[in-house]
């Protein structure tokens, strides 16, 4: 019942008028970044949060828009998908399997409106399961203690890569070099570490020209070496004729996505992929020889799509309780909060009980906004299809550079940002994730703190650190992230290859 | 070929040491040493990196090619032009230089010169007016102040 009164506090913040209109212009440049090609939500929600953070936006109104950005996207990224048969997220890949061959039956707009009606029922499911976990999880959290945050910590790297990883010591590279970098700057007792006497290091790396560097600045590279500067054909969708007898129709693969959907976001290792993947290999089995999947099955659109959503909905929970997101999206949202200087973690829900709050309110909010976005507006979004890439990097690196400089008016931090793009460049290349880098950059100084704090207190004794049952769980499971995609992954790989023909791009 | 990894991991190793050799440098804390001090947790990430670096040495995955020739031309040529646009944004001021960035990146990237600095020209106009009048922001003017109404 406490959380009911929370949960009506929580509407009182985001039906605020400004609150509104930020979540409503969030949730529409959130489906523009889904839609435009070479945008991801993460680089999408990396671009603007130092536009956020100039505007001066309250706290909550900074995180109701971006998380709306970010609901927004998953809407934005099943376009492409089902119109061109090229997934704009790697969760969105399930959706061209039955999606594309809709679109070429002369049933784009059918497609596209079941697709947004899944992604709503997914979302809406998660939602309220966010709200019945999440207060849950963050009691539960209280009851950690310094050595129990260091391990739980080490699970978050552990499972970064998720069990459909390639390769584990890539992760741990990457949460490494995150992680070093984080170290720089002046420690809390006051040292100086790594900062080679240059003044402007004194304060660390701010994370947020790393995220930006790293996620836009590389992108740009990348479509620089792809020659994919051309842009797509302009698509023409049909007039949309849905009878309530069809929506009927996928509401239980909607539902039965959304729930898979939901655990694997919580769940952390899964991810938003295979989310998608669950929900749409489980409806293949449900439905049995009565479908028609692969050949355009609206089933098989609303499965994986609400599976999709709900998934990234649940990658919330983990963020907002224990502080330790579990997707690339949730750690720039994260680095928002950081940056606002709001502690993530089971304190948040009793010291910033209107943020927390107000930003699942908005979810719910924000939910029904993209689901009237979505079906009337379609039209606008699939005409941004065919915005050239060429025209539209260039521009959103230009942004990208606005935001930096506007955030201390020095060109020093725009230098340091190019740098950071071309490092996230070559670890690409090279196959290193950069969550986990921007991950390390995060958590770092938690970390460090509460693994000074766990032998502070017990005197230098390092056994401290699994001295408790639940310490112990934690590592275990840390352990089992880092084996398992030896064991599983490949399979699992092959399986989602078999299924969906070719491979994503990466991040969700 | 699976020089990549192998070179990245040699080059991972000379950072844990570099790193972990930089821990051991930092100067006293104020109040004495204690078990746990600001070169602890240097210590272990420096460990960890190493072990972790050794292994892509020893087990390495297949490279990924590396643009060289004109793709790798075009992509030098995109950093300078992030770096120039740096350089020149205070003292050419926002719309210029946003017009010979974003109209050198567009070019390159395949449009047309005259549209490519269009569309510089535009962006940098637009997103000015936007920061400058909308949001209250101040980007520098540079060269063109002289158009400033006070």
């Amino acid at each position: 019942m406490e959380t009911l009164g929370y949960l009506i506090d929580g509407f009182g913040v985001a039906l605020a008028p400004h609150n509104l209109m930020f979540a409503l212009l969030g949730a529409f440049l959130g489906t523009l970044i889904g839609a435009l090609p070479g945008l991801g939500p993460a680089n999408g929600v990396a671009i603007l949060i130092p536009l956020a953070f100039t505007l001066g936006l309250a706290p909550e109104t900074a995180l109701i828009m971006l998380t709306s950005v970010y609901a927004g996207a998953m809407y934005g990224g099943r376009i492409s998908s089902i119109l061109l048969n090229i997934p704009g997220d790697e969760p969105a890949m399930m959706t061209c399997l039955d999606g594309y061959p809709m679109a070429q039956q002369g049933k784009a707009a059918e497609a596209l409106a079941i697709s947004a009606i899944a992604s709503f029922m997914g979302s809406l499911i998660a939602t309220v399961g966010l709200i019945l976990l999440a207060p849950i999880l963050a009691d539960f959290a209280l009851t950690f203690g310094p050595a129990e945050y260091f391990a739980l910590f080490l699970l978050a790297f552990a499972t970064l890569g998720g069990i459909t990883g390639k390769n584990p010591v890539k992760t741990v590279v990457a949460a490494c070099l995150g992680l070093m970098i984080a170290t720089m700057g002046i420690d809390n007792t006051g040292v100086q570490r790594y900062t080679f006497g240059v003044l402007e290091l004194y304060e660390g790396v701010d994370f947020i020209i790393a995220i930006v560097g790293l996620f836009a600045i590389s992108e740009l590279l990348f479509f620089i070496e792809e020659k994919a500067g051309g842009g797509k054909e302009k698509m023409a969708v049909n007039k949309l004729s849905l009878s309530w007898a069809e929506i009927r129709g996928i509401m239980p693969s909607s539902i039965r996505g959304g729930v898979l959907g939901f655990i694997a976001g919580v769940l952390p290792g899964a991810g938003a992929s295979l989310g998608s993947f669950i929900g749409y290999t489980l409806e293949k089995k449900m439905v049995g020889s009565k479908g028609y999947f692969g050949k355009g099955d609206p089933r098989g659109v609303a499965g994986p799509e609400a599976g999709n959503n709900g998934a990234s909905s649940g990658a919330l929970v983990p963020m907002l309780t224990l502080g330790v997101p579990g997707s690339g999206t949730t750690a720039v949202l994260l680095a928002l909060l950081i940056s606002m200087n709001i502690t993530p973690g089971p304190l948040m829900f009793t010291q910033n009980a209107d943020i927390v709050w107000g930003v699942i309110a908005a979810l719910l909010i924000g939910n029904f906004l993209l689901l009237v976005l979505n079906i009337p507006l379609v039209g606008i979004f699939v005409r941004l299809l065919s915005v050239p890439p060429k025209y539209l990097l260039p521009i959103v690196t230009m942004i990208a550079f606005v935001g930096i400089y506007s955030i201390s008016n020095t060109t020093f931090d725009l230098y340091f940002m190019v740098a950071f793009g071309v490092a996230g460049y070559v670890l690409r290349k090279l196959e290193i994730p950069l969550v986990p880098v921007i991950l390390g950059l995060l958590l770092g100084p938690e970390m460090e703190k509460n693994l000074r704090h766990a032998l502070d207190i017990s005197g230098g004794d390092w056994s401290v650190l699994w001295n408790s049952g639940l310490a112990i769980g934690l590592w275990v499971f840390a352990g089992l992230g880092l084996i398992l995609p030896y064991l599983v992954g490949p399979l699992l790989r092959r399986r989602m290859k078999v299924a969906a023909g070719s491979g994503g791009p990466e991040g969700d | 070929m699976t020089f990549n990894d192998r070179i990245f991991g040699v080059l991972l190793i000379v950072l844990a040491v570099a790193y972990g050799w930089g821990a051991t440098q930092f100067p006293e804390p104020f109040g004495g040493a204690e078990g746990v001090g600001p070169e602890t947790f240097p210590y272990l990430l420096a460990v960890v990196l190493g072990v972790a670096s050794l292994y892509l040495i020893v087990r390495p995955d297949p490279d990924n090619a590396w643009p060289w020739s004109r793709t790798g031309i075009e992509m030098v040529i995109a950093v300078l032009v992030l770096i120039v646009y740096t350089a020149l944004l205070q003292p050419l001021g926002f719309i210029l230089s946003t017009l010979l960035a974003v109209g050198t990146l567009c070019w390159r990237m395949g449009a047309t010169p005259i549209r490519a600095y269009v569309t510089g020209g535009i962006a940098g106009v637009v997103v000015f007016v936007i920061f400058n009048y909308a949001l209250h922001l101040a980007l520098p003017l540079g060269l063109l102040s002289f158009l400033e109404v006070n």
